[in-house]
């Protein structure tokens, strides 16, 4: 017993002295420091919560098997993208990288690239329980190269919204606005009815000039969707970013008639967004276009009854080239290259845990995002939530998600300076088209293909 | 006391020190950054070499190497003598790599989940995923993916897989496999290509030159005047007031504009009862955003000159004044003849000064507008912070950033010879004639 215990006192130093910074001895068995920094706003704890519950489910797995480990998880929320990302890639330089990083799946390409993050599938088992149940597409979502770079934390979606008595009080029926989310899906409702209703709203006086249609009122992946809606696609399918003129032209056309029709104000970006959430939330805006977390602070601080009001579907296709369509940015777990591959496999372990629908199931309903795995529909918790149960089968099927390509971000920034252009009534929409056009050949080159 | 002409040498070292470290060394980096496609993607301290689909791209689009491009982008996984060995080695399970080696010896997999589906078929299957991963690493027979710290390794990994490159081929590969970044003149050709530089450059003067006459020089001037001629006690409470918008802080002054001008605002209150639809005033169109940059910008800007010229004002001798009274002058004549000549001096400094503070100024800019409606107020300084530093995908653009920093430092120095040239240094600095 002596002799034992000395062993595992000698082994415990010898651990501590090699693997160096984030691992100590801590009284008996081995202590590892584990950092997680992640993009996460009030609502959004469990980001790093479900690490710090999988880090204590971790020392009870390890102390079954006869190892003595103690897991510290020391936690960092930004609430900033900006500073988020630069404190992230500034760290990473300075080879004070997190352990685990918590951002969108588009940062995967550039970070891969520049082998900040390494592929979480060389530390997870993906063909196990309870990675092998994530939605299939969640995981392609993060998936580059081939290889899967990180584990999906949350899934959401960008629906459209109806504000459902002005939409009875210009002729629709219970029984219609039920049947409107399939009418879209099909594309048997486009932007076009879309825009026409919400002039009837204005004509009738249930709102007022300019707020027929609200769509996020900031700078956000949101817009991409209503490229697609007129038939663009983002990738090439080989890999290759792509810019559709035609739709991307259409899609601009589109805000630019808005405007021409008093549905929707020239400025609207730039609005602030308590007056965009408190005006969606009283009936002032006759339709809108947000986000499914959003639910969280509709329901919450506006006090909006949102079943009695609201009703939801895909955004619209935008005609016959078009399609109905919705958008997800899902949150990740990324692994940060580090030296030490004990507390690389610790990591992976931990990332695994949280991932169970259980624990998942306490993020996706606090902050009313979708969830990753199959079995979390059976989550009572998360089964129990009406809005997630009957938003994620109409949107998550049909969701889409921006390409992962270290040159998607430079894309992302032209195509919205673009639509401001245009939509502010800046340049005409040929004259954005054709500076997208020329910007975007400047500056990515063979890297994108122009249609 | 030998030494004491080295004191001050001595007493400003640590001080030295700081400006080195803060001031010189960023702007030396910023210069060698503007020559590089330095980004989010190719990290800040370098890159390694790496087969993967992107790398292969310009392979087969630039050099034509379609067959070399296919041939190397082959992942095999393939349990052999070695890689069991190193398992081994690794600190594997024994009995598991010893029933691996029985059962699947010389099988190959397209996947290294594969060769861990395998492994987990074993009786002898190590007890976790951890366990697995250590014996599963080492079997990969091809170089997808991998990342090597200098080209020599990754050459020699090639070899190692029987793919045999000639010397065109070796070297095309060393390029396109680099993931770090590169020197290059690029970002230069690609500002003068974009159609929005010309723009923002006219933007950039536009804001420099109309916030500085009307406001940080020309305003300063009539408050520091009009505040000479009046009894001393309303004057230094109508400085004191000119000061008051630099107190505050920064966001919440922008902040308070922001409440006059947006739709539900101040200005909307008022004016909707004459007929003008409320909007919001300071985005509704570019000449209703760029009078608000003006005055947000030169009401704070315009208290710095008032007090540089008030104090020059006070430091010309009253007898001059007096004189000139005597001698029947008007308060015109006054200005014309005694004090603006006085004040050349403190006007060339507040010009200059204050030129170089708009040019690389933005955060009221940021704060207000964020360049908006639709780019019509983007400044030089907001785009290169834009690209550098502010991405909605992530990708920064640090190479691009410093470029365009570069041309700011480009212009800066420029406009301020030009002012030393209009006003005549030399002579302002030439010592008197009467000594």
């Amino acid at each position: 017993m002596k002799n034992s215990r000395k062993l595992l006192v000698a082994l415990a130093t010898t651990t501590m002295l090699t693997v160096g910074p984030g691992v100590a001895l801590a009284g008996e068995g081995t202590e590892y420091n584990i950092s997680v920094w992640a993009a996460a706003g009030p609502s959004d704890i469990y980001r790093i919560g479900a690490i710090e519950i999988a880090a204590e489910q971790l020392e009870r797995e390890y102390a079954v098997r006869g190892e003595i480990i103690h897991i510290n998880i020391e936690g960092k929320p930004f609430t900033q993208w900006d500073e988020f990302r630069q404190g992230v890639t500034l760290a990473a330089e300075a080879g004070t990288a997190p352990n685990i990083v918590v951002a969108s799946h588009v940062d995967i390409a550039p970070w891969a690239q520049s082998g900040l993050i390494v592929p979480v599938e060389d530390y997870v088992d993906l063909d196990s329980w309870p990675l092998n149940d994530i939605y299939p597409n969640l995981l392609e979502i993060t998936s580059v190269q081939d290889q899967v770079w990180a584990i999906p934390q949350d899934a959401e979606s960008r629906p459209f919204f109806f504000w459902k008595p002005h939409m009875k009080a210009i002729g629709y029926s219970d029984a219609d606005l039920d049947g409107l989310a399939e009418r879209i899906r099909l594309g048997d409702y486009t932007l076009s009815d879309m825009l026409v209703d919400a002039r009837k709203m204005i004509d009738a006086g249930l709102v007022e000039e300019n707020k027929g249609f609200w769509p996020r009122p900031s700078k956000g992946p949101d817009y991409w969707m209503f490229y697609m809606a007129f038939g663009g696609e983002m990738e090439d399918g080989n890999g290759r970013l792509l810019l559709d003129k035609t739709a991307m032209a259409e899609f601009y056309q589109f805000f630019v008639d808005a405007v021409e029709l008093g549905v929707i104000s020239k400025n609207h970006i730039g609005t602030p967004w308590d007056q965009w959430h408190g005006a969606l939330t009283s009936g002032q805006v006759g339709m809108w276009q947000g986000g499914t977390w959003q639910f969280a602070e509709w329901t919450g601080k506006y006090e909006l009854d949102f079943f009695a009001n609201a009703s939801f579907s895909l955004v619209p296709g935008g005609g016959d080239n078009g399609r109905a369509n919705t958008l997800t940015q899902p949150l990740v777990y990324l692994m940060t290259s580090q030296d030490d591959e004990d507390i690389m496999g610790i990591t992976g372990e931990l990332i695994t845990i949280a991932s169970e629908p259980r624990t998942n199931a306490l993020h996706a309903v606090l902050s009313a995002q979708l969830g990753i795995s199959k079995a979390q529909e059976t989550v009572g918790l998360y089964a129990d939530d009406r809005w997630i149960r009957e938003a994620t089968p109409v949107l998550l099927p049909y969701a889409s998600a921006q390409p992962n390509n270290v040159n998607f971000g430079q894309y992302f920034e032209v195509m919205f300076g673009g639509l401001q252009a245009a939509w502010t009534g800046q340049k005409t929409v040929d004259e954005a088209i054709a500076d997208v056009e020329t910007e975007l050949k400047a500056a990515l080159g063979d890297n994108i293909v122009i249609r | 006391m030998g030494n004491s002409k080295h004191l001050g040498l001595y007493l400003l070292a640590p001080a030295g020190i700081f400006v080195i470290l803060f001031f010189l060394a960023p702007v030396i980096l910023t210069g060698i950054f503007g020559f590089t496609n330095m980004s989010t993607a190719t990290g800040i301290t370098g890159g390694s070499y790496m087969v993967s689909e992107s790398s292969m791209r310009p392979l087969r689009s630039h050099f034509g190497e379609e067959a070399l491009a296919d041939q190397l982008m082959q992942r095999v996984y393939t349990i052999d003598e070695a890689g069991l060995q190193a398992a081994a080695e690794a600190g594997g399970d024994a009995a598991a790599i010893r029933e691996l080696e029985a059962r699947f010896l010389g099988q190959s997999f397209d996947r290294r989940r594969d060769v861990e589906v395998a492994i987990k078929s074993l009786n002898a299957r190590p007890s976790s995923t951890r366990a697995i991963k250590l014996i599963s690493a080492e079997f990969e027979r091809s170089v997808v993916n991998t990342r090597f710290d200098t080209p020599e390794e990754m050459l020699a990994a090639i070899a190692g897989f029987g793919i045999v490159l000639n010397n065109a081929q070796t070297e095309a590969l060393v390029d396109v496999a680099y993931t770090g970044w590169t020197f290059t003149t690029q970002n230069f050709k690609t500002m003068l290509e974009l159609p929005d530089t010309k723009k923002t450059l006219i933007n950039t003067l536009f804001y420099v030159f109309a916030t500085l006459i009307l406001f940080n020089t020309g305003f300063a001037l009539v408050l520091s005047i009009s505040t000479h001629y009046m009894p001393s006690r309303p004057a230094g409470f109508f400085r004191s007031i000119w000061l008051l918008p630099r107190v505050t802080p920064p966001v919440l002054y922008v902040l308070m504009w922001k409440w006059l001008a947006w739709d539900t605002g101040f200005l909307s209150v008022i004016l909707e009862p004459l007929g003008f639809a409320p909007r919001n005033w300071m985005l509704d169109t570019p000449a209703n955003a760029w009078t608000f940059i003006i005055l947000i910008n030169g009401i704070v800007g315009a208290s710095m000159g008032m007090l540089i010229f008030s104090s020059a004002i006070k430091a010309i001798p009253p007898a001059l004044f007096h004189a000139s009274e005597v001698d029947g002058a008007t308060r015109r004549q006054q200005i014309w003849h005694i004090i603006l000549p006085q004040l050349r001096w403190p006007i060339l400094f507040i010009t200059i000064y204050q030129t170089l503070s708009l040019l690389t100024s933005f955060e009221y800019i940021l704060l207000a507008t964020d360049g908006g409606p639709g780019g019509a107020t983007e400044v030089w300084a907001l785009s290169t912070y834009l690209k550098a530093l502010s991405n909605y995908g992530g990708a920064l653009q640090y190479g691009y950033g410093a470029a365009l920093s570069l041309v700011l430092v480009v212009i800066g120095i420029s406009v301020s010879l030009i002012y030393l040239k209009l006003f005549d240094f030399k002579n302002l600095t030439a010592p008197p004639k009467i000594e």
